[in-house]
């Protein structure tokens, strides 16, 4: 059907109401797709349901409508093939750093000896930094350790795709950064198909090839998907210095502020096909024409104009 | 700093303890016996006058030669109905023990059972609630009807009293784990056996210790109550023994074993209970 | 206090034997000193491995070897001699183990005959010793069925028998290993008997009846094998009572007795129903376990009880209560415990059940004699068995006692343990059990007394054990001065004024 490694199709999710009248779906007509080796992330505010589009994709949720094609395949439940980390970290507190990774790794390879899963947990361990601390308890680890154990988790796995749910919105800001940069090296090296829900516009620069936007629940839909133009082997310390990342940026937080709300519900119109959501290159806005390529005859208006309507 | 506040702590314990026993004695001074005259010396002598009266509480020297008396040789036996301090204490936590490992085959499992599913929990609620308050020693006459032997019916009524606690305890400690554990788990497809025994157990187990500990507290209380009711052995029938003779100092120093041991085995929970807590 | 350290302890027996052949000698003979040879017969009986069974009163006839040399032992010698005269031969077995428990010493033995020749020692030795009764005993001593038994028991003095049974080891002559258990209450050892933990029990003497009939719990046939004792009992009051020494004063007391079916309720009901109060409206009946009576007694819970001794004296010892009344005085020879058996226990068990009731009806004949009683109030007195202070034990058996108002009293008959379980008796608890309420409709008295009430086993084991025994099953006789005919059951019952049927 597609030759997407992740295909999303027409997600809706409805969540029980508690009285006779049925709630509004908080997202609907959701549709998009990932490709093997891609680092996605989504953007949205509170209650448009990412983490429920997250849960899906894990298996975690099912959805009321639609499906979840990975390759090829549909999605049902949780599974190996893809890690989660979780914005909780979720570490079993009773078990030591090591013994989290473990228990993930010899669910993923049981027939393992002893010294092979710890040999395999060492290694992932140290990728994150936590050599030293792999006989600790997490209670014993400061915030950003303990992100970085689930994301060690969720690495030796060796899953074929990554689910990361906002997972350093607890961390102060030298911690993330630091954590951030981690992860984009990992992510370099190791070629992992990722998708990551934040808030933070920075780390989805950073860090993403495409950023999906998300318009306001109820009936939250994808608004547009924003293609990060910038070389792939960014420097945090650097970045700002790219003229693509103010142009981004910009696209980015005035989406948030001011755009978010008008694709919400019925006044999205026609003009809006959930189906095929506007692609963006806001970074190669200033050097050339902004490419908008709607990938149907039915061209959508430039946003601008949406916005300026 | 920490240890001199313990030593002194200790001093003020003793302290509270020597004022106690000295007031106690003061309390219980033999007071001055009326002279008797001459006819009245038989009738005085079938009264006992002159012998340990057991009327009147007795003072503290009376009971400490109880304890001196039964800790010298706890563990004599002359025959079925009079045997040393240990082995009543013996009998009866044999007792405490059989039906608390009863229960505890029973709750942990039903617990896990309830505390996963949210119908089953709505379902046996109203039984739990209704059940729980009974006092367990209302089942004895149920129980010795049904179950045909006063050793089991003990047991018996110490399961029925330490179910409840520890059922309530597992449901809730089960039922209140962590999602984000669970999804942890089922991210990572484990198998429901190693799902309840590496991740709901572990995660549940303070909980559910902490009714083992109330369900152990009552057990000891009520095994006296049990063995006082249908005798035979244990501390409690040692107790009512010892009210048939109307012997306080014997009573009293059994009741100070009973606290002792519950205190031993609420110290034992507490330790255990360290040893599954975690910090998150 | 030297005759009950011998029987508390056999190791001392050698002494004990000298002292008594020296009594014997000199034509002094104390009446427990039968016993106490009762006792050292049937240990001989058991524990020696080789029996003489040659003439034990012939003086040249040593005991230890075989008289002709030419066998191994005596036994075999007698075997081999005396074919098919069993009977004899059992005689000789029996004389022989008594000879020589008071003989140890051949020589002696010969001198003591030689000097008061054969017949003269015999009438005087079985003078002492009921060789009738020894020689039934050791003939009828089938394979027993079941060896060890449980026996509940109350702590009151009202079990003396049957505990007593158990430190003077007359169960272990009979081959049992009995454990006698206290039990907390009468409740306790219905349920324990029904549930088969005891095999049999110290009852009060209503309960066999009413397990019985079914009444007060399942129905389950059990038997009355013996009376465990007769009067005994007290009404006793609290002491602030001192001056209500009329029962019509009493009304509104709370009182207690031990259990419903129990000679307590029925003596208590008669004793205040005489006196014109209603039982049921006038004062309140509660049921508490003998051992708490003294307890709630003091807590003034209760204002006074017709209870089992030794808690009435024990009431007067703690000055929580004075003693109003004595049982006897209600009904003299009122029947209060039996000892109970079931039944089916008695026809798995016919063996068992013979030698059982041997030991009890031994214990029941030695606690009977006043002449024993200081020494069991000293057996009875540990923890093991009643747990109460020596002197009021011996104030309850010996029947001179502190009455709580500043006298002493001497009735010896105060207590007694005579075992014969008369049918009348039986008729009696029937007629107050349909007087109050307990049984309904027709009551067929004399089918259920001559049910439930062994008296010709009892009467054949009796006259084994060489007692006396009456002739007549049932007879008159008379509570508080009224007569009871048990061949008009029904017509006493009408003839109360206060009743509920």
């Amino acid at each position: 059907m597609s030759t997407h490694f992740l295909y999303i199709e027409a997600l809706k999710k409805v969540y029980p109401s508690s009285n006779n009248t049925p709630n509004s779906p908080v997202f609907e007509d959701i549709h998009f797709h990932i490709e093997k080796g891609e680092f996605v992330c989504i953007i949205g505010h509170s209650g448009c349901g990412k983490t429920t589009i997250l849960n899906v994709v894990a298996g975690l949720e099912e959805a009321s409508a639609g499906y979840v094609l990975m390759d090829g395949r549909e999605i049902k439940g949780p599974s190996l093939d893809r890690g989660v980390v979780f914005q909780s970290h979720a570490l079993m507190p009773w078990m030591s750093v090591l013994g989290n990774v473990a228990f993930a790794v010899r669910s993923k390879w049981p027939a393992w000896t002893k010294s092979q899963v710890v040999a395999h947990c060492t290694q992932y361990l140290e990728m994150v930094g936590l050599g030293d601390a792999v006989l600790k308890k997490p209670a014993e680890l400061s915030g950003g350790m303990k992100q970085r154990v689930g994301i060690a988790r969720a690495f030796a796995i060796q899953p074929k795709m990554l689910l990361l749910d906002e997972p350093f919105g607890a961390l102060d800001a030298l911690t993330r950064g630091t954590i951030q940069d981690e992860l984009r090296k990992i992510v370099q090296a190791t070629h992992q198909t990722i998708f990551m829900i934040t808030h933070d516009v920075d780390e989805a620069i950073l860090l993403a090839d495409k950023i999906v936007l998300m318009s306001n629940g109820p009936h939250a839909k994808i608004a547009e998907i924003v293609e990060v133009t910038m070389a792939r082997n960014r420097i945090r310390a650097e970045i700002h210095h790219d003229p693509q990342y103010y142009r981004i940026r910009n696209h980015l937080v005035d989406f948030l502020v001011n755009r978010s709300k008008s694709y919400a519900g019925a006044e999205s119109g026609a003009a809006h096909d959930p189906k095929n959501p506007p692609v963006v290159r806001p970074g190669l806005e200033g050097d050339n024409n902004p490419v908008l390529q709607p990938p149907t005859e039915n061209s959508v208006p430039p946003l601008k104009q949406v916005v300026n309507q | 700093m920490k240890r001199s506040e313990t030593i002194k702590a200790a001093l003020i314990s003793l302290l509270l303890f020597c004022l106690a026993i000295g007031a106690w004695h003061l309390a219980t001074l033999p007071k001055e016996s009326l002279a008797i005259s001459g006819a009245d010396v038989e009738y005085a002598a079938l009264m006992g006058a002159g012998a340990q009266k057991a009327s009147g509480f007795p003072p503290p020297a009376e009971v400490g030669k109880a304890f001196i008396r039964y800790l010298s040789d706890p563990f004599y036996d002359n025959g079925p109905n009079d045997k040393g301090i240990a082995i009543q204490l013996g009998h009866s936590l044999l007792r405490v023990g059989l039906g608390f490992i009863l229960a505890i085959l029973v709750a942990i499992p039903l617990g896990f059972v309830i505390g996963m599913s949210p119908l089953l929990m709505k379902a046996l609620d109203p039984f739990i609630q209704v059940l729980k308050p009974i006092s367990p020693l209302a089942w004895m006459p149920l129980a010795l009807y049904t179950l045909k032997d006063s050793n089991v019916s003990g047991i018996f009524v110490i399961f029925i009293c330490s179910v409840w606690p520890m059922l309530i305890n597992t449901a809730f400690g089960v039922a209140s784990v962590r999602r984000d554990w669970l999804n942890v788990a089922r991210t990572l497809e484990v198998s429901p056996l190693r799902k309840a025994f590496l991740v709901i157990l572990p995660a549940a187990a303070p909980t559910i210790l902490t009714g083992m500990r109330i369900s152990m507290g009552i057990a000891w209380l009520v095994i006296v109550a049990a063995e006082m009711l249908v005798g035979g052995t244990g501390i409690g029938y040692f107790v009512w023994n010892e009210w048939n003779n109307l012997a306080l100092p014997n009573v009293i120093f059994a009741i100070t074993m009973i606290g002792v041991v519950g205190m031993g085995l609420d110290a034992l929970f507490g330790r255990l209970q360290k040893l599954v807590t975690y910090r998150e | 206090m030297d005759t009950s350290r011998k029987w508390l302890a056999p190791v001392s027996r050698a002494r004990s034997r000298r002292l008594n052949r020296s009594m014997l000698l000199g034509n002094s003979v104390p009446q427990g000193v039968a016993h106490l040879l009762l006792k050292m017969f049937v240990n001989q009986l058991n524990g020696s491995p080789v029996m003489s069974l040659h003439d034990p009163f012939d003086s040249n006839m040593s005991l230890s070897r075989c008289s002709c040399g030419n066998h191994g032992s005596q036994a075999e010698h007698d075997v081999a001699l005396v074919p098919g005269d069993v009977e004899g031969l059992n005689r000789r077995v029996v004389q022989g183990a008594v000879m020589r428990a008071l003989f140890p010493d051949d020589i002696e033995r010969r001198r003591f005959l030689s000097v008061v020749g054969a017949s003269t020692a015999w009438a005087a030795i079985s003078s002492l010793v009921p060789f009738g009764a020894l020689e039934a005993m050791a003939q009828e001593k089938g394979s027993l069925e079941k060896k060890s038994l449980k026996i509940g028991f109350i702590p009151i003095t009202c079990a003396s028998p049957l505990i007593m049974a158990d430190p003077l080891g007359f169960y272990k002559k009979q081959g049992l290993d009995v454990t006698v258990i206290k039990t907390a209450g009468w409740a306790l050892i219905r349920d324990k008997v029904i549930n088969k933990e005891y095999d049999a029990s110290h009852m009060l003497a209503p309960m066999p009846i009413s397990i019985s009939m079914g009444v007060g719990s399942n129905a389950m046939p059990v038997n009355v094998a013996t009376i465990q004792n007769v009067n005994g009992q007290a009404i006793t009051l609290h002491v602030k009572h001192k001056d209500k020494r009329d029962p019509k004063q009493w009304k509104g007391f709370k009182f207690a007795v031990p259990f419903e079916y129990s000679m307590h309720n029925f003596l208590l009901r008669y004793y205040v129903a005489e006196h014109g109060l209603d039982p049921e409206k006038d004062i309140q009946i509660r049921v508490v376990p003998p051992p708490e009576m003294v307890a709630n007694l003091r807590a003034g819970n209760l204002d006074g009880y017709l209870g089992p001794d030794p808690f009435n004296q024990r009431a007067v010892f703690d000055e929580v209560g004075f003693i109003h009344l004595l049982s006897k005085e209600i009904w003299d020879g009122h029947p209060c415990c039996s000892f109970g058996v079931p039944t089916q226990f008695i026809k798995e068990n016919p063996n068992t059940f013979a030698a059982l009731y041997r030991a009890v009806l031994t214990a029941a004949a030695m606690a009977n004699d006043p002449k024993n009683r200081s020494i069991m109030a000293e057996v009875l007195s540990p923890a093991n068995y009643l747990n109460q202070p020596k002197t009021v034990l011996e104030q309850v058996l010996t029947g001179k006692f502190a009455d709580g108002l500043g006298g002493v009293q001497n009735v010896p008959d105060r207590a007694g343990f005579d075992p014969f379980p008369w049918y009348s008796m039986a008729v009696w608890i029937l007629t107050q059990m349909k007087r109050w309420g307990y049984i309904k409709g027709e009551v067929k008295y004399r089918d259920i007394a001559e049910q439930v009430y062994l008296v010709t086993d009892a009467r054949k084991r009796m006259s084994e054990l060489g007692m006396a025994v009456p002739a007549e099953s049932y007879k008159k006789f008379k509570v508080m001065g009224k007569e009871f005919d048990p061949a008009k059951p029904d017509a006493y019952v009408a003839s109360f004024a206060i009743r509920r049927s």
